[in-house]
């Protein structure tokens, strides 16, 4: 089985926006409207205290909440183990907004339903490259693969770093984390 | 770190779930008196039109909100797509209640009594409508304020002293006499400030010790920027006054009929508690913080 997934190294991260800058040409997005969101931590104290930045996007968890309480069925799990939303089927009553532990879920004004990140860094595998934030990141914080491959560069990070999901408590998610 | 959020919903589906739990508490309420007073023609006739016309307008609101269904209204056809969400449970007895309230409306109109089977269905449909309310966000994990079992009851027993003061207020500008026999049903809505008072106490324990968001959600209500819709709103106007006035109405040897001044102090009471009504959904529904995870 594939199952796709992402790493996101913060200790590379320099919180630059260039992932989310690039997530929204490559999605056609308005300038308001993005996919990845930063949550900027301080951490340490006194002199040794530094901000840090921690990109959010949709974890494409395996127990997505947000399709379970999606009453038309627009957010779904998909066969290849995405998230994803048909636009054509949601109401944008944002249930799936309020179910999202990780809260990164959009609403897009103009057609007034939901949307998110669609990790589309994976046609990046199949060596249709494109302007995604995998691509874009200059540090090189995130690598994109298959969770399922043990050989993958994915894989052997996730072991090396010590990554796990963010918050591994509220759902089954697909993006790792170095923290 | 602190905390910013800004909530998802806002009035509009606050005001939304307050109508719906007004029509069902208000069917419920039209149907203790059919039972008990039947020859209170007026006040039936007036809690039968409050039920579907609340729960509709609630509706509206729902679906000018829900703006991908509003420019595509097809959309709204999918929404028992999945019989897992709670919202497509909500369609379901949504949809039952207004077919049953407006038949049963149909049916006053046309000066035939209400068959027990339709009374029967409708009741039962309107407890589920006014728990559904709450389960709506008591199922949504993220956020501790609305993650309990509290909350549909409140809701529940806010919705029962919504629908009654609405059909009680009627009764009090419009039919003066038949207000006057309800004694039963006046009885029955005594003690839904105070019960409703207790599991807002049970809410806030439990939630105020349920994480860093539980606190914060709290805190937002007690002391925060909802201070005032909850003290003065919720609190004040929602539980005290009727507390108040109706606990005293009752135990007081009354004049029959009422003087006109009883008689406002009940209204404006019944009043109260529908500002109260709305302010705790609205609060509610606005004050709950996420949880945090980094």
């Amino acid at each position: 089985m594939t199952r796709y997934g992402m790493l996101i190294d913060t200790t590379l991260c320099t919180g630059c926006g260039a992932c989310r800058a690039a997530c929204q040409q490559q999605n056609n997005l308005d300038a308001d409207l993005g996919f990845i969101k930063y949550a900027v931590l301080e951490q340490g104290a006194g002199a040794q205290s530094r901000a840090s930045a921690t990109p959010l996007q949709c974890m494409h968890c395996e127990d997505a909440p947000c399709a379970a309480v999606c009453p038309t069925g627009a957010s779904y799990v998909g066969p290849d183990g995405l998230v994803a939303v048909e636009e054509g089927k949601c109401i944008g009553c944002l249930y799936c907004m309020a179910a999202c532990p990780y809260q990164v879920r959009v609403r897009n004004e103009a057609t007034g339903t939901v949307d998110k990140c669609r990790l589309c860094a994976v046609t990046t595998l199949t060596e249709t490259t494109g302007c995604t934030c995998v691509e874009a990141c200059p540090a090189g914080a995130r690598v994109v693969g298959d969770l399922d491959d043990g050989n993958s560069e994915l894989v052997r990070l996730i072991n090396e770093r010590g990554a796990s999901p963010i918050a591994p408590t509220l759902s089954q998610a697909k993006l790792y984390y170095v923290r | 770190m602190t905390v910013t959020f800004e909530s998802i919903w806002d009035f509009p589906i606050a005001c939304y779930l307050f109508l719906a739990g007004l029509g069902a508490g208000a069917f419920l309420a039209t149907c203790v008196i059919d039972w008990k007073n039947p020859e209170a023609s007026r006040m039936r006739r007036a809690g039968l039109i409050i039920a579907p016309v609340a729960v509709a307008i609630g509706l509206v609101l729902l679906m000018v909100d829900a703006r991908g269904g509003l420019y595509n209204p097809l959309r709204f056809a999918l929404l028992l797509n999945n019989p897992g969400s709670v919202m497509s449970w909500g369609v379901v007895f949504l949809a039952v209640f207004m077919v049953v309230s407006i038949a049963a409306l149909v049916l006053d109109l046309l000066h035939h009594r209400l068959p027990v089977a339709l009374k029967a269905v409708g009741c039962v449909t309107a407890v589920a409508v006014g728990i559904y309310t709450g389960v709506l966000l008591g199922v949504v994990r993220a956020f501790p304020l609305w993650n309990n079992a509290v909350l549909p009851l409140l809701f529940l027993v806010s919705a029962l002293s919504a629908g009654a003061a609405a059909v009680m207020l009627y009764g009090r500008l419009a039919a003066r006499a038949e207000v006057e026999q309800l004694g039963f049903v006046e009885k029955l809505t005594v003690p839904l400030p105070y019960i409703e008072a207790v599991l807002l106490i049970l809410l806030l324990a439990f939630v105020a010790g349920n994480g860093a968001a539980g606190a914060q959600s709290t805190l937002n209500l007690t002391a925060g920027s909802w201070a005032l819709c909850f003290w003065v709103g919720i609190v004040a106007l929602g539980l005290v006054v009727p507390a108040v006035v109706e606990g005293i109405s009752l135990y007081r040897e009354r004049r029959r009929p009422a003087s006109p001044v009883a008689s406002g102090v009940l209204a404006a009471s019944n009043a109260s508690v529908l500002v109260g009504g709305i302010c705790l959904r609205f609060a509610v529904v606005t004050a709950a913080v996420p949880v945090l995870f980094l």
